[in-house]
């Protein structure tokens, strides 16, 4: 993505970070965000996406998982929590 | 009266169903019949022009459904009831062409009774976008299908909906009071718990509530609803956990289920298959390391202290299994996504491991938590079977959820891929046998066809009189007496039989 604020140059749009493999069957270009292989969307090709426009998708669903946390219950309880206080108990 | 329904509707029943619902709301053109032909079940989409209807009616009041159903029997034409569309078992896919009655104009929300928490709203309506407007007044509808986001009420009722949630508030049929109802005949009754729109628990005459309810459109269409309500929950606790063995898996899901924790809303089960799938294919799990095999997750929901009460103790039954907490941001993440299954993008893998487009489709049935591990063998074993002869079809795991907070009985689902542009008369057969062989299994191990989406679809609907035995001569007999013309949904459940019988 581009360094400078405000601005939009399609030449850093159009080319995606290169991908790492990240298991026999997907890559990765963005954080967090896993691609099947191209090597096996030979039948079905991958449509090309703008940068911006793979991290909106993925940010999208992000925002709305969020809210279909908050549409359903005012507070969500952390395992994490749950597990450290079950710990600290025992300890105890 | 004919059990036939003509390729297109005379003009003088056009003429009458313009008169009842207006020129705006009588739709003939091409795209308007043939969206509304399918579901987003898998579909033998090489037949599409078979389930096309020949005319789109979308009445705005219950008067408008009934004089719609009228006209239908006075010339003796088929009316197939839809509302969202999102169902799996075919009960809104037209079989005789005929009306398409589309309730999606009924979507008001009407009177909301916070003193007895209640409220009133047509059957074209959203649990999503009901629960944003009952949020305001501190309250909570708690149907949740997977397609919660798009699918009705009205067809909640249609099909008797299973819900996600329905270990801690129950499933459709316990949420929803009364309705308006209007029968195949045009008269309009209200069906519930007696005479008053708002009871829970009736013992005046005969219990209708569940007749009427999960008939797929074979006795009527529903309109407007009252609905019981609960307050919106303080909290939810959603925790996944990831096990080696399907077996401990399997063990921890009953002992969850049976520690009667007040706030448990339900819990899932997937099995190693469903693991491989989501390895593959879910950004969640591709990272996770090859020891998990299975996973389980639960959900409570309710007030904040007993919420977290139950979460200790769950989570320390959890732990006595030997299982590992897959943290916060997969356990709330993947909860989150699991309300919403409908706007998931589907694609499924040749043998060769070629990404191909598919739809997703689950054979369902209710089955008791002992017979869990030999109905998930057979059933892998056929759906092998289908992969094994095309690459048509992709085995894409068993889930099973508890139906009811004691785990007396699960929703099972097998997952299959299906590459429906690659469908053709041998290989929707090959699918057709399948499901028959699924539903003989479920029915072997001492279970039901369906716990959800209903029995009305090729294959498995050949399978329901051996399940039911007498009671299906009940369902035949009360199909003939309420619908003397078979207007309503005719061919679905195999009811036209009855139909002929009476012209031999």
């Amino acid at each position: 993505m581009s360094e400078r604020p405000f601005s939009y140059r399609r030449g850093e749009q159009v080319v995606p970070p290169p991908a790492r493999r990240t298991s026999e069957v997907t890559v990765m270009r963005f954080d967090g965000i896993y691609e099947v292989d191209p090597r096996l969307m030979r039948q079905v090709p991958q449509q090309p996406f703008p940068n911006w426009d793979t991290l909106r998708i993925a940010h999208g669903r992000e925002d709305h998982l969020a809210w279909m946390h908050r549409h359903f219950a005012r507070a969500v309880i952390s395992g994490e929590r749950i597990l450290a206080e079950i710990a600290a108990s025992d300890e105890g | 009266m004919s059990t036939l329904a003509a390729r297109s509707l005379a003009d003088e029943v056009l003429h009458e169903l313009r008169e009842v619902v207006g020129d705006e709301h009588l739709l003939v053109d091409k795209p308007a019949r043939m969206h509304r032909a399918r579901v987003p079940a898998p579909f033998p989409v090489h037949r599409w022009a078979r389930h096309v209807p020949d005319a789109v009616v979308l009445p705005g009041s219950t008067e408008e459904v009934a004089a719609v159903i009228r006209v239908a029997n006075r010339f003796g034409v088929p009316v197939v009831p839809r509302c969202g569309g999102t169902g799996l078992t075919d009960g809104a896919v037209p079989l005789r062409h005929g009306i398409l009655l589309d309730v999606k104009r009924l979507q008001f929300i009407g009177e909301i009774d916070t003193e007895s928490g209640t409220c009133v709203v047509g059957a074209g309506v959203s649990m999503l976008k009901l629960n944003e407007v009952l949020g305001r007044h501190g309250l909570f509808y708690p149907d949740d299908p997977a397609s919660y986001p798009c699918s009705l009420i009205g067809g909640r009722i249609g099909t008797s909906g299973w819900s996600l949630i329905g270990s801690r508030y129950g499933h459709t049929r316990d949420l929803v009071l009364s309705f308006l109802h209007v029968l195949p005949t045009g008269e309009v009754v209200r069906i519930g718990e007696g005479g008053g729109p708002r009871i829970s628990k009736s013992s005046s005459g005969y219990q209708m509530k569940q007749l009427f309810m999960g008939h797929q459109g074979t006795l009527g269409v529903a309109t407007e609803a009252t609905l019981k309500l609960y307050p919106k929950p303080e909290a939810e606790f959603s925790p996944f956990w990831a096990f080696e063995d399907y077996d401990t898996a399997w063990r921890t899901v009953r002992a969850l289920a049976q520690a009667d924790v007040a706030t448990f809303a339900g819990a899932v089960l997937f099995d190693e298959q469903k693991v491989a799938y989501l390895r593959r294919d879910d950004e969640a799990y591709i990272p996770q390391p090859e020891n998990l095999r299975a996973l389980v997750c639960s959900a409570l929901y309710g007030n904040e202290d007993e919420v977290t009460v139950g979460a200790r103790r769950l989570m320390r039954i959890a732990r006595s299994f030997g299982a590992r907490y897959l943290g916060d941001e997969i356990s709330q993440g993947d909860w989150a996504a699991r309300h919403d299954r409908y706007a998931t993008p589907l694609h499924g893998r040749t043998t060769a491991g070629q990404v191909v487009p598919m739809s997703w489709h689950c054979e369902d049935a209710a089955i008791n938590w002992s017979q869990l591990p030999a109905v998930r063998e057979q059933w892998h074993r056929i759906v092998a079977d289908l992969r094994a002869r095309s690459d048509v079809f992709d085995d894409w795991g068993m889930f099973a959820y508890t139906s009811a907070r004691t785990g007396v009985d699960y929703l099972t689902e097998i997952d299959v891929g299906i590459w429906e542009q690659e469908l053709d008369d041998e290989r929707w057969a090959m699918w057709v046998d399948a499901k028959r062989e699924i539903a003989r299994v479920a029915i072997g191990h001492g279970g039901s066809i369906s716990a959800c989406h209903g029995s009305c679809r090729e294959g498995e609907v050949d399978v329901v009189p051996e399940e039911l035995g007498g009671a299906y001569e009940v369902m035949r007999t009360i199909k003939r007496s309420l619908d003397p013309g078979n207007i309503m949904n005719p061919g679905k459940y195999g009811l036209d039989g009855v139909y002929e019988e009476d012209l031999r």
